[in-house]
């Protein structure tokens, strides 16, 4: 089955840069702290789709930050150079933290224990003994992925509302295209890896039902609502 | 108090072996998209929803070009801040081409820049200065993902659209979020604002941005459970 390749990379419209700018910049850049960047110290590659619809696959470049063993957060970008898109963003917690979550909460959180033991999600660049040794942990984590900027339709700008996505969950979702565009990319084979991680488990008291959409597909829907002023504050308390 | 920066997120503290696995990662990737943020800045944000509900936030910028960049939202600046979402800005002449069911998910900054509120932490005023004039025109849409004021541990629900602050009404920001936030800094917003009094208004603001401005009405994202169009059974 073919999908539609994500490094069709649509231009995005505007201006190139002009030099005062980039200048302006490079001088910021190196006085201030980047606090909660310089905690970024990991590069995923995945696919996601969307939640209502199976057939949208995007190639999806994580970098990670570590808030603490159980909880990592993650800048989504289209692509991993210079000019990569910010597209979204995915929160990854432990089985144990998933658990604390209430049953309606759960399901827009995705399993990754597929994803792991397919060999699909990998670390660009690691060598695989060692990318094994995170990795076994993340095939127990549950993660929650939001797309704000739908570059597979083609969008050279983020339109629309968020879209909650999932990820893979079994064989045969995957376009082949795509996973064997991104295996000759990063000189990677996924069906190898998979024997690799074969010894691995997923959450120990297996994938929670209300994981994955609890079963169902979500698609996202943007409502209009009346703004909460002062005075109807102060109403409610006549 | 700073009570955000106190907060963490539940979760086991970091093993050793987590931060050797985390550091042999960072000396082999690239990491290339995040070396491209060229810069940091403080504002506030309100809920397009409940505008009395405000926060502080962190934007790290980087530029696509020179009319479009892209943020990564945290709540503070410190290295164990919260990613709580994600800002786009595009200029005046990109916004315009946008179609108006799009443009009223924006918000408008030239308040924001005037008003002293979006701030540069380090950077001498003079040398963002013509930064600040650009950014005065343009307009940001900003999708946050971890209501982390209402004191939520984990990020919960849907995201919620976010506005700017504005001079009127339901848009100022909280007099005390803006002490709290100059006192971090040891900056004064309303020294700010009088020296950037000079800087242009922009001639026109698109009245279909900032939308609860004219109607008075403001947006939420649900989540409806829908047949999922699929290729192979899910999950």
């Amino acid at each position: 089955m073919e999908g539609v390749n994500v490094s069709t990379h649509p231009q995005v419209p505007g201006e190139p840069t002009q030099t005062a700018t980039a200048l302006l910049e490079k001088a910021t850049a190196t006085i201030q702290g980047f606090g909660p960047i310089t905690k970024i110290h990991q590069h995923l590659c995945a696919f996601h789709f969307y939640g209502d619809d199976m057939t949208r696959q995007v190639e999806a470049h994580h970098f990670c930050a570590h808030q603490n063993d159980e909880f990592r957060q993650c800048l989504i970008y289209d692509r991993p150079g210079e000019d990569g898109r910010l597209i979204g963003l995915e929160y990854l917690v432990s089985e144990e933290l998933f658990l604390t979550l209430p049953d309606d909460e759960k399901r827009f959180w995705h399993s990754h224990e597929y994803e792991v033991k397919s060999g699909v999600l990998f670390m660009p660049g690691v060598p695989g003994p060692i990318q094994r040794q995170d990795l076994d942990k993340v095939a127990k984590t549950y993660g929650k992925v939001i797309h704000f900027w739908q570059v597979d339709r083609g969008d050279n700008l983020p339109l629309g509302i968020p879209q909650v996505m999932m990820a893979l969950t079994r064989d045969g979702q995957l376009y082949d295209n795509l996973a064997q565009d991104v295996e000759k990319r990063y000189k990677v084979s996924f069906a190898k890896e998979s024997e690799n991680r074969a010894s691995m488990k997923g959450p120990v008291h297996g994938i929670h039902p209300m994981a994955n959409g609890g079963g169902r597909g979500l698609k996202t829907v943007l409502k209009e609502v009346e703004c909460k002023t002062a005075e109807s504050m102060a109403r409610v308390f006549v | 108090m700073d009570k955000h920066s106190e907060q963490v997120p539940p979760g086991k503290a970091m093993s050793m072996e987590q931060h050797m696995l985390d550091k042999g990662a960072q000396m082999l990737q690239s990491l290339t998209p995040i070396n491209q943020m060229s810069q940091h800045a403080c504002t506030f944000a309100l809920y397009s929803h409940d505008m009395s509900r405000q926060i502080e936030t962190h934007h790290y910028v980087s530029r696509l070009n020179q009319d479009v960049l892209q943020c990564a939202v945290y709540d503070s600046d410190n290295a164990h801040a919260r990613l709580i979402g994600v800002e786009y800005i595009v200029s005046d002449t990109i916004f315009e081409s946008l179609p108006p069911d799009e443009q009223k998910l924006w918000h408008s900054h030239a308040y924001e820049i005037k008003s002293g509120l979006w701030v540069n932490p380090r950077i001498p005023e003079m040398v963002v200065k013509p930064e600040l004039k650009n950014l005065a025109k343009t307009y940001g849409k900003f999708w946050c993902t971890w209501q982390t004021d209402r004191g939520d541990k984990l990020p919960m629900g849907p995201p919620t659209l976010m506005m700017s602050p504005q001079g009127v009404s339901m848009g100022l920001v909280r007099p005390d979020l803006v002490a709290a936030r100059d006192a971090r800094y040891n900056i004064s917003t309303a020294a700010m604002k009088s020296g950037r009094t000079e800087l242009a208004e922009p001639e026109w603001i698109n009245p279909q941005a900032d939308y609860w401005k004219q109607h008075g009405k403001g947006f939420v994202v649900d989540v409806q459970p829908v047949e999922m169009k699929k290729i192979a059974p899910f999950p």
